[in-house]
Order: structure tokens, then C-alpha cells, then sequence
């Protein structure tokens, strides 16, 4: 189920297609090295970096927050707890397309929210000008994360033993300090899950970025996963080959981001 | 009795396979059990309806299934490529393009998949945009043309008349701009969607082309001097929405001026038919406005194609015939309201007042160069491009200097 898929884009890779998708004979590593010859790469490159990096980071750090709000008892905790599962069970397009409304220039609610409560002046063109672009995305990525991601620390936190924290006390430890000297340890296994799920995940997600960006011309603020499609079907490049040499490397680069994270996780984790 | 079966079922169901193997691979005369139809989905309401309808009365005649696929415009590029290069291709496909399939060999041409009526049905100007090298590949399953819609109200209220120079466009779109509250003088969709079809509009109005003879004009003097203009409509007279380089048509311009904020936009009849089903905007339509005189518009003419399979030749003749059969061409057209690509539909819809002001249109309507194999490269390129040329500190000659460079590469 895995292998099949993957040696098929190997051996598309390996080849020369028309424009209609025809297959014209063996070109060896030909595409690799076009890919290389590509403007736009640097920037997607640049791209998928920033939206890998700040949706895992920003996701993680809010999600450590709401494990631990909802790992308190409150009342109507078990309310909260599935509201926040919404944004994950909805359809990631249909949350795209719902967000590229609310960002609308002029009809959005948040330009509008924005306005009337004095923090903007003026609407901004959220999903136009190129300077939020990227941030509109990256909300957008962090909020459809941040479920997923809270329950796997939820789940966590609800492992460590009170008396843990009762012996603590005992020594004087609360607070903040309580956190970082026994929380966050014994929560690295689960925020090592949360963190390389969401490496492969974030990396592979295509629909927001496709959505949030589709009325921008060129490749200014494509990922490598959205960059790959318009290869393919949407520039004047149209060529299923190069795009499959692109997605060969997308899945090299993403396992050794896993590997590489991994190691570093692991040898931090040997006692020093 | 019940044993036997069982031991000889066995057999049969080889026998049944080797029958089925041979009849989809081999045999001239044998027809297939089924033919697999890729259709474009123009509108919910109609376009499956339509082509269910139309399959269940070709198998019914022909005995010969019918496996119908109504994919939206987003996906069926994709979709379309991935049945080629796995190899199952379908028989019968609908697409805005089909130079490309014909140059790669892929298609029967008129002479071999349609009956000699329904070829001389073909409107003349539909039958050469479905040209390639002297064949017709691309058969004309419809047409549209744009037209210019304007807002009376706005224009009213602004005290202007509908424009019919550039002049007239730049003074009545700086006034229906200055009503405030948000109202746009003109709407310009120069974002990946359909960039190429208004670009053309504006060309063609100021005597430029994509092409002279067989060579790609795209940076021409006059090209540069109309993507200036638009540049300048946008951030110097503003007159139009903001970043008009980043907004589709359809959720863009459209949508603005359905809500009633645009003064005007290019438009084309299934605009109207929302606009009409929605009755929120009191709306005219007229000709382009122009620079050189003569007013252009942009005709689209969209293809049916039939693809080489053995054995399905004789198959694929009967659907597309019974497809061209008047009464069922002209149903569908006139239900997603688009305009007739053959005489005898013509004849038929001639009266239909909803459609004069495109009828109108249709004798000064130009087509984009689909017949080239590389326009379907350029239309991508224009599509990924053109917009950033009226951004703020965007660069008119040098993005059409870029687009002549590759269509003149991919051209060689």
C-alpha cells in the first residue's frame, strides 16, 4: 500500500511527459536536475521552512497551554474538550475556503472585528498583500493543529501521577517551577509524538495553502507541496515528470527532518 | 447436478475473461462494453442532469454503457493527465483545450468520429478554432462571448453614461469610484483563474494580438501600452478594487459586482443568469469599450474530443452524433445559457431575448489561439504572470517580455 505509490513517482520522475500527460521515454535524472534550474525554488524553499517551522512551534506552545487548561477541573470542561475537536473533524477545504471568507477584503468579518475595535485603521488585504499572506496562512495552519496537538499533550499530562507534584510541594516546588522540573520531562515523550506528527503533517498539507493563496499569481507563497501541483497542472512548466521529481525529494526531505529530529530527541534524552 | 457447477465454473469464468480481454483489446467490429465520458461541470443544476439523461438514452439505443464522469474545472486537468499516464484515457472527453491532444496523436478527427450532418452542422468560425494542421480535432460542444455590464444604479447616480472609448472608461470609473462607501469604478480579475480572457479584451481594443501570422506578438509596442493602461487604472486614476492582480473572477469580480459595489466589469451570459436569478443589481450589458474604434470581444469556444481506443471508433461516433442531434445540443446550451455552435442551433435560439446581447457580440468576437498546441502553455504562463504587472512597482514590459520568451521557446 505504501511501496506501490512510492515507486511509481520514482519511475515518473524518471520521465519525460507531454503536456497531456503522454509519456515520451526515459530522460534518467534529467528532471532533478531542471528542478534545480527553477527561479521560484529558493522561495518555496524559504516558504516551506517558515510554514513548517512557525506552525509546529506556534501549535505546540499554545497546545501545552490548553492541555493544561483542560487537564483542570472546571466546570463544563468536558464541553470545551469537544468543541475543540471542530476544527479537526471539519473538512480541511472546507475550513480553507470558510477562512478565505472571514480574511476577505470586502466582506471578511475580521477586517471588519479589526476596524470597529480601533486595531486597524484601515482593512487589510489579508490574503492579497504579500506581507500578511503568509501570517493569514499560518494561523489558519495552527488553529486546524491545534486539536490533534492538544489532546496528544492532554493525554500526556493525564500520565504523570499527582503525587509526583504532592512530593514536590513537599520539597518546596510549585508554580512554574513545578512545570519546568517535572511537567515538561515527563511530557517529552508525548511532545516528541505531537512534534514529528506534525512535522510530516504541516509539511504535507496542501489544502489550506492552495486555498489561502489560489488569487495570487506566480509562486511567491507556495510550499513544495503546493509548488509541486502547479508544476504539474497550473504553469507553463505543465510537466508531470519534474513535478514528480519534486515530490520524490519532498518525501526524502521529510524523513530525514523525522531522522534528523529524532536523533536530536533521543540524545537529549540519554542521562547525562 | 449441484457439483458439476462448481467444477465448471471455474472454466466459464476463464472463458468469460478471455472474451472480455479480446473484445477490449482486439476486434475492429465488436464494440465495447462501455465508454467512458469526461464531462466539465458548467453548472450544478444542468450539466449532470443534461449528460445523465443523454447517456441513459445512448444505452438504451446502443446497448453500449455509458461510464459518465462530470468533473469540476478545478481538478479536470489533473484528472485528465492522470488517466493518460496511466494509460486509460477516456473516450470521449470535454475541455476548454485540444491542440495539445491532437498534436500528441491522441484524437479521431471529424472525418472518423462524426457523421458528415453533423460535421457541416459546425458554425464555420467554431469549426476553425477546432483546427489543428488543417484538421478538425476539436469539436464545438459550446460557445460564450463576453460582453460589458455595467450597474445602472451606480451609473446613474455617478450621472455617466455606459463608456464606449477608454477615455469614456478611465472619466466614468473615476466617478462612480468617488461616490465612497466602498464603490468601485471598475473591476479588473487579473488573477491566476481566467487572466488570459480579459487580458485578451483589452489587447484586442487596442489593435494588439497574441499573434502575427505564426509569430507570438505578445510584447509588442501596443501590448506594452495596454498593460500600462490597466497598471494605471488600477494605482493611478485607483479605480479599481484593490490588488486587482490577486482577484479571480468568479469569487472576485464577479462576486463584487453581484453585491452591487462595482460600477463595471466584463461579464458573460451566465453572469447574467445569476444576476438575474439573484435580482439584487439592476444591470445593463453592452459592448467593450475601445481604443482603436472597432470593439472587440473575446469568444470562448469549448471542445469535445474523441479519443483513438481500439474498437470504440464506431461507439464514440454514435454519442457524438446523438449529442449534435439539435433538439439536444440546443436543450443543453439554452439551459446553462451559453450560445450555439452549429447552424441549426443557432436557428433556434436566434429569437431567445436573453441572449441578443451576446448573439450581437458574437460577429466581432475573436478567439484565443487554442489551435496552437503552445497557447496551452502561454494561457498558464499569462494566467501565473500577467497580474503582477499591475501591482504596485510592477513591470508591464518586462512580465511581456518574459511571456514572448517562453512562448517563443516552447514554440521551437
Amino acid at each position: 500500500m505504501v511501496v506501490y505509490p512510492a515507486v511509481e513517482l520514482v519511475r515518473a520522475s524518471l520521465g519525460r511527459y507531454s503536456i497531456t500527460g503522454l509519456y515520451q521515454g526515459a530522460v534518467g535524472l534529467r528532471n532533478y536536475a531542471r528542478l534545480l534550474d527553477q527561479e521560484a525554488l529558493p522561495t518555496v524553499v524559504a516558504n516551506t521552512v517558515t510554514w513548517v517551522a512557525l506552525v509546529v512551534g506556534v501549535t505546540i506552545v499554545i497546545s501545552l497551554g490548553l492541555a493544561q487548561l483542560l487537564n483542570a477541573a472546571f466546570p463544563g470542561r468536558r464541553l470545551v474538550r469537544w468543541a475543540l475537536i471542530v476544527p479537526w473533524a471539519a473538512a480541511l477545504i472546507m475550513t480553507a475556503k470558510l477562512f478565505a471568507w472571514l480574511y476577505d477584503y470586502y466582506f471578511g468579518l475580521i477586517n471588519r472585528a479589526l476596524v470597529a475595535a480601533g486595531v486597524l485603521r484601515a482593512p487589510v488585504d489579508w490574503l492579497g498583500d504579500d506581507r500578511a499572506v503568509m501570517g493569514a496562512m499560518i494561523a489558519v495552519g495552527v488553529f486546524v493543529s491545534l486539536p490533534f496537538t492538544t489532546y496528544v499533550l492532554l493525554a500526556g499530562l493525564e500520565t504523570i501521577p499527582g503525587e509526583v507534584y504532592e512530593a514536590a510541594r513537599v520539597d518546596g516546588a510549585s508554580g512554574w517551577r513545578a512545570y519546568r522540573g517535572i511537567t515538561l520531562p515527563l511530557l517529552r515523550p508525548a511532545l516528541l509524538v505531537a512534534a514529528v506528527l506534525n512535522l510530516i503533517y504541516v509539511f504535507n498539507s496542501f489544502p489550506i495553502v492552495w486555498t489561502l493563496n489560489d488569487r495570487n499569481p506566480g509562486f511567491a507563497h507556495d510550499t513544495m507541496i503546493t509548488y509541486m501541483y502547479k508544476i504539474a497542472f497550473k504553469s507553463a512548466l505543465r510537466d508531470v515528470g519534474l513535478a514528480a521529481a519534486l515530490g520524490v525529494v519532498n518525501v526524502a526531505l521529510i524523513l530525514i527532518a523525522v531522522l534528523a529530529y529524532l536523533k536530536v530527541a533521543w540524545v537529549r534524552e540519554e542521562p547525562a | 447436478m449441484g457439483s458439476m457447477t462448481s467444477r465448471r465454473l471455474p472454466v466459464l469464468a476463464l472463458l468469460c475473461a478471455i472474451a472480455m480481454l479480446a473484445s477490449a483489446c482486439g476486434g475492429g467490429d465488436g464494440k465495447p462494453a462501455a465508454i467512458k465520458v469526461v464531462i466539465a461541470e458548467y453548472s450544478r443544476d444542468h450539466t449532470r442532469p443534461f449528460w445523465q439523461g443523454l447517456a441513459e438514452q445512448y444505452t438504451k439505443q446502443t446497448g453500449v454503457k455509458v461510464d459518465l464522469q462530470v468533473v469540476d474545472w478545478n481538478s479536470i486537468d489533473q484528472q485528465v493527465s492522470t488517466m493518460i499516464q496511466n494509460n486509460q484515457p477516456p473516450d470521449v472527453l470535454n475541455l476548454n483545450s485540444f491542440s495539445s491532444y491532437a498534436k500528441d496523436g491522441l484524437l479521431y478527427s471529424a472525418d472518423e468520429a462524426l457523421s458528415p450532418k453533423t460535421r457541416e452542422d459546425f458554425l464555420e468560425a467554431f469549426a476553425r478554432g477546432g483546427t489543428y494542421r488543417g484538421t478538425l480535432y476539436g469539436f464545438p460542444i459550446l460557445a460564450s462571448a463576453r460582453a460589458f455590464f455595467y450597474n445602472r444604479d451606480l451609473l446613474e447616480r455617478a450621472k455617466v453614461e455606459p463608456p464606449r472609448t477608454w477615455d469614456e472608461l478611465v472619466a466614468a470609473a473615476r466617478k462612480v469610484q468617488a461616490l465612497g462607501n466602498g464603490t468601485i469604478g471598475y473591476a479588473l480579475p487579473l488573477g491566476p483563474e481566467e487572466a488570459q480572457a480579459e487580458w485578451s479584451i483589452w489587447m484586442w481594443n487596442n489593435g494588439g494580438d497574441w499573434k502575427s501570422g505564426d509569430a507570438w506578438t505578445i510584447n509588442s509596442d501596443k501590448n506594452v501600452q495596454t498593460l500600462t493602461f490597466l497598471a494605471a487604472l488600477a494605482n493611478t486614476h485607483r479605480v479599481t478594487q484593490v490588488n486587482p492582480g490577486k482577484t479571480n473572477r468568479t469569487d472576485g469580480a464577479f462576486q463584487l459586482f453581484k453585491d452591487g459595489k462595482v460600477g463595471m466589469v466584463m461579464g458573460f451570459s451566465p453572469l447574467a443568469a445569476q444576476l438575474d436569478a439573484e435580482g439584487k443589481v439592476r444591470y445593463g450589458v453592452t459592448q467593450m469599450p475601445t481604443n482603436v474604434g472597432t470593439a472587440v470581444t473575446l469568444g470562448v469556444e469549448d471542445y469535445l474530443m474523441a479519443f483513438k481506443k481500439k474498437g470504440n471508433q464506431e461507439a464514440v461516433r454514435q454519442f457524438l452524433d446523438l449529442y449534435y442531434q439539435p433538439d439536444q445540443i440546443t436543450r443543453w446550451i439554452t439551459a446553462e445559457r451559453f450560445l450555439p455552435v452549429t447552424r441549426s442551433g443557432l436557428a433556434r435560439m436566434r429569437d431567445n431575448e436573453k441572449l441578443k446581447p451576446y448573439l450581437d457580440a458574437l460577429p466581432s468576437a475573436r478567439l484565443a489561439p487554442t489551435t496552437d498546441p503552445v497557447w496551452d502553455k502561454v494561457k498558464l504562463d499569462v494566467q501565473q504572470s500577467i497580474g503582477l504587472a499591475v501591482q504596485p512597482g510592477g513591470d508591464p514590459r518586462a512580465v511581456l517580455d518574459r511571456l514572448q520568451k517562453n512562448a517563443v521557446e516552447s514554440a521551437r
